[in-house]
């Protein structure tokens, strides 16, 4: 009978959908948990996915197989991201009103964004490959893992740093937004968007669709703009 | 409408994508996608039903999409151990200075252009 279960439970745990149902169920947890409390630490990315590594490491399950199941929901973020345009389009005319505030606010917070970055890392002692794949973090994680590896810096790690900025971003930047006076919904998006990317917009647009537009074109304009200009000012200053 | 709606986004998302390879290796798809859905929607003049509906429900669940690649967090536990108060101090200072930053010039400059339209009004 033991047996059984035992051959039972490997089933369960090998099928392909393991992973994917573990992700669903911890999201669904963490989501009624944080509506409940309404405690920051919560947000629902960062809870979902400390739980969802727990049931992982408990199972003995790694990230590439991990990865593997929960592919049919990776494959949606492409789509997603497609439909940031939307919001974008709707916030037309209030974008085109603020068209120099955006545009300012991109170019001297965007490069603020990234010098901290690195400003930090050296003097923190972090070694150059490090510094590297520190750069690219404010911008969306298909476009910190290109930087990141044409400067010489690790893509996947480029990913996790951006995640993590992200999350970071989510949890403090709504709060410490209205405690420094920031109260228009285009330059709490803008900030949101600019600073924490896919993560911020998310939350930005739980605030409101106004916010979500500002957060989405910050996020779109930082992530061209780095594109771009990054692998360039790095070529230049080395 | 939803199945319609989405299918324009995978089409916009699978355009972008060979734009990428094409013309543009240092902009990801995803991101072409967008600009040029964006750029579709400036000519139509509208967002059409289906688009919308789509858009919606994909943005809903945007927070549920992130989670698989947070979860590649685990797969660098030991680099990010071997570095942690300086990726730790670095992460949340950058982001947070930044992010004030940020919000503090966006919520001026607004203000700023707000006060000059009502002198000139």
């Amino acid at each position: 009978m033991s047996g059984n279960l035992a051959a039972a439970a490997q089933a369960i745990l090998e099928h392909p959908l393991f992973g994917f149902g573990i992700t669903l169920g911890a999201y669904q947890l963490a989501l009624a948990l944080f509506e409940r409390t309404r405690w920051v630490f919560l947000q629902p990315v960062l809870l979902s996915m400390t739980l969802v590594i727990g049931v992982l490491l408990l199972c003995g399950i790694d990230y590439a197989e991990y990865r593997a199941s929960v592919s049919m929901l990776s494959v949606f973020l492409g789509p997603a991201t497609v439909a940031l345009a939307v919001p974008l389009f709707l916030n037309l005319k209030r974008i085109r009103q603020l068209l120099w505030p955006i545009l300012l606010t991109l170019v001297l917070a965007g490069s603020l964004a990234t010098a901290l970055g690195i400003g930090f890392a050296w003097l923190f002692g972090a070694d150059h490959v490090m510094q590297m794949t520190l750069l690219p973090k404010s911008v969306t994680s298909p476009i910190a893992m290109l930087v990141a590896e044409q400067l010489g810096g690790i893509a996947a790690l480029a990913a996790v740093f951006v995640l993590i900025t992200g999350v970071i971003g989510a949890i403090f930047g709504p709060a410490l937004l209205s405690r420094i006076g920031v109260h228009s919904p285009a330059a709490r998006g803008m900030a949101l968007g600019l600073t924490a990317h896919a993560v911020g917009t998310a939350q930005a647009l739980q605030e409101g669709e106004e916010t979500g537009a500002f957060s989405a074109l910050a996020m779109s304009l930082m992530g061209g703009a780095t594109a771009i200009l990054l692998p360039l000012v790095v070529a230049l200053a080395a | 409408m939803l199945l319609r709606g989405i299918s324009w986004l995978v089409l916009f998302q699978l355009l972008g994508t060979g734009l990428n390879v094409l013309l543009l290796p240092m902009l990801p798809g995803p991101i072409i996608g967008m600009l040029l859905l964006f750029a579709f929607l400036l000519l139509r003049g509208e967002v059409a039903a289906p688009i919308s509906e789509a858009a919606g429900s994909l943005l809903r669940y945007l927070p549920l999409l992130l989670v698989p690649p947070a979860v590649g967090v685990m797969a660098y536990a030991e680099a990010i151990a071997a570095d942690f108060w300086a990726l730790a101090g670095t992460l949340v200072l950058s982001l947070l200075l930044s992010l004030l930053f940020a919000g503090w010039l966006m919520q001026k400059l607004i203000d700023r252009q707000q006060r000059r339209k009502e002198r000139q009004a």
